[in-house]
């Protein structure tokens, strides 16, 4: 692995991305939208809406990064630029972490965006630190880029990348306790559940804006994520392997 | 403006053979591309692969490139299997033009040369202004690639494979789309390269590329059918006045 080519990809990803200029607005614009309009839906019942606004910061975390990645990593691959990197000294780690730094920025400056709107527009009862709400969201934000990569390898134009989304997103979305707590849930949808990233990101993230408990109280969620950051990690370095 | 020079005596190339191969066999699936390839390529030789489309010129070119693996026979670069050690010296330029279409010429350049790992900021600016100079962008380096012509996005892509001053080239069609001038003045380019050491190999299906090459191989159905110097193929082909042209069509009759 080499530093210089890590930072090199991460700068080349922001580069690209100050260029796009909607894709810039649509991750700062669409989850305002969002949570402007769950905000103004459960106006008047203050318990929804301090629950649901933090499992959002996660979801919009986990759904924007994965799509900016699988589409990048897919034109990567349809350009040919992937192969010609591969033709380069450059590592697939290189490729990976220089991915997840680029976006990690995005990824912190939508928290920022999103978290101050939630907490000045909305007023959500906000009571834990924000460095810890950036760790949690830095490693959801490892999952949502490894499975951007992985998911990248089986489309073949961005509109397949889009398709993923009923597969990947949906069920999670449903399941992560956003809408129903899991406890409340059937068992059989429990266990499910229990298999999915986001469950961990707003359960972490609930305990920590909400009840104000520190990362220390979420270790087991955090841990869980950096579980499923590493098994995904791996599944997306071995996509991007050289031949 | 020439490119900045490298002291080419520190570079251990011990290879006889920049590129050899011996007999190599690859297949996509169950279609065979190539059917035992042989050629050996020594160091500052300008060496051309012809052949008709799907004859299995890029495929052996991407072998080279390390991008693919052999299923058969053996095939070194500088002495060893093509690895991401053999990568530092070599040059690839794609048919596909493969750039990041929204940054700049320049970005694009600069780039690449930091994953071949040109770490000192002075000497790769300088040899990114050498190479887009020499395909000349420099005017126009803080274009984006996007609304660039496909003359100058292959261009793009030529400085690209150049930034390094790598000892092997590796050009996939590297004229296609070029004007008349500018295609001179890459073979005056590629001349001197080679004159300087560097080795090239590149693919093509047009004779004027292939009359400038030291040495050519014409390919077909995976098959080196002839191999030779320009004037060596025109004379084998056995007939009075007989162009590249009419050697290479002479040869691929014989092979069928």
């Amino acid at each position: 692995m080499s530093p210089g080519r890590t930072t090199a990809i991460a700068n080349r990803i922001i580069q690209q991305m100050l260029r796009d200029r909607r894709s810039l607005a649509l991750i700062l614009v669409a989850p305002i939208v969002v949570m402007a309009l769950v905000g103004f839906t459960f106006t008047d019942q203050r318990e929804v809406l301090d629950r649901v606004a933090p499992a959002l910061l996660a979801v919009f975390a986990l759904f924007f990064t994965f799509i900016l990645t699988g589409v990048s990593f897919l034109r990567e691959r349809a350009q040919g630029t992937l192969e010609r990197l591969m033709t380069t000294p450059v590592g697939r780690w290189d490729i990976l972490l220089g991915y997840l730094l680029g976006f990690l920025l995005f990824a912190t400056i939508q928290t920022v965006v999103v978290l101050m709107f939630t907490v000045i527009a909305l007023q959500i009862n906000y009571q834990g630190d924000l460095w810890q709400i950036f760790v949690l969201l830095s490693m959801l934000t490892v999952v949502s880029v490894s499975l951007g990569v992985f998911v990248s390898t089986f489309a073949s134009n961005e509109f397949q990348v889009v398709q993923f989304i009923p597969m990947v997103f949906v069920p999670q979305i449903f399941l992560s306790g956003i809408f129903l707590p899991i406890e409340d849930m059937p068992r059989y949808l429990e266990i499910i559940a229990r298999l999915l990233p986001l469950t961990y990101a707003v359960e972490a993230l609930q305990d920590i804006m909400l009840r104000g408990q520190s990362l220390a109280d979420v270790a087991t969620d955090l841990g869980v994520l950096a579980g499923f950051a590493a098994v995904l990690l791996t599944l997306a370095a071995v996509t991007v392997r050289r031949p | 403006m020439a490119l900045p020079s490298v002291d080419r005596d520190k570079e251990n190339v011990a290879a006889s053979f920049v590129v050899d191969a011996t007999d190599v066999v690859f297949s996509y699936g169950q279609r065979q591309v190539l059917n035992g390839v042989s050629m050996h390529i020594p160091k500052g030789e300008i060496y051309g692969i012809l052949g008709a489309n799907g004859a299995g010129k890029t495929t052996l070119i991407r072998l080279m490139a390390g991008l693919l693996k052999t299923d058969g026979g053996q095939l070194t670069v500088f002495g060893e299997k093509p690895s991401s050690r053999t990568a530092r010296n070599i040059g690839y330029m794609p048919q596909l033009n493969a750039l990041y279409l929204e940054l700049s010429a320049e970005q694009n350049v600069d780039f690449f040369a930091r994953m071949f790992g040109l770490s000192n900021a002075k000497e790769r600016r300088e040899a990114e202004e050498a190479v887009l100079d020499l395909v000349g962008l420099w005017e126009r380096r803080k274009d984006a690639v996007l609304s660039l012509s496909g003359g100058m996005r292959q261009r793009v892509s030529l400085a690209i494979a150049m930034v390094h001053q790598p000892l092997l080239l590796i050009l996939d069609e590297p004229t296609v789309g070029l004007d008349p001038e500018l295609r001179a003045s890459f073979w005056d380019h590629f001349r001197s390269l080679a004159a300087s050491g560097v080795t090239l190999v590149l693919s093509s299906h047009t004779m004027d590329d292939a009359a400038h090459c030291h040495r050519l191989a014409f390919l077909q159905e995976g098959r080196v059918i002839a191999e030779g110097s320009p004037s060596e193929l025109s004379s084998a082909a056995g007939i009075a006045g007989a162009s590249l042209e009419d050697a290479f069509l002479h040869f691929v009759r014989l092979g069928q």
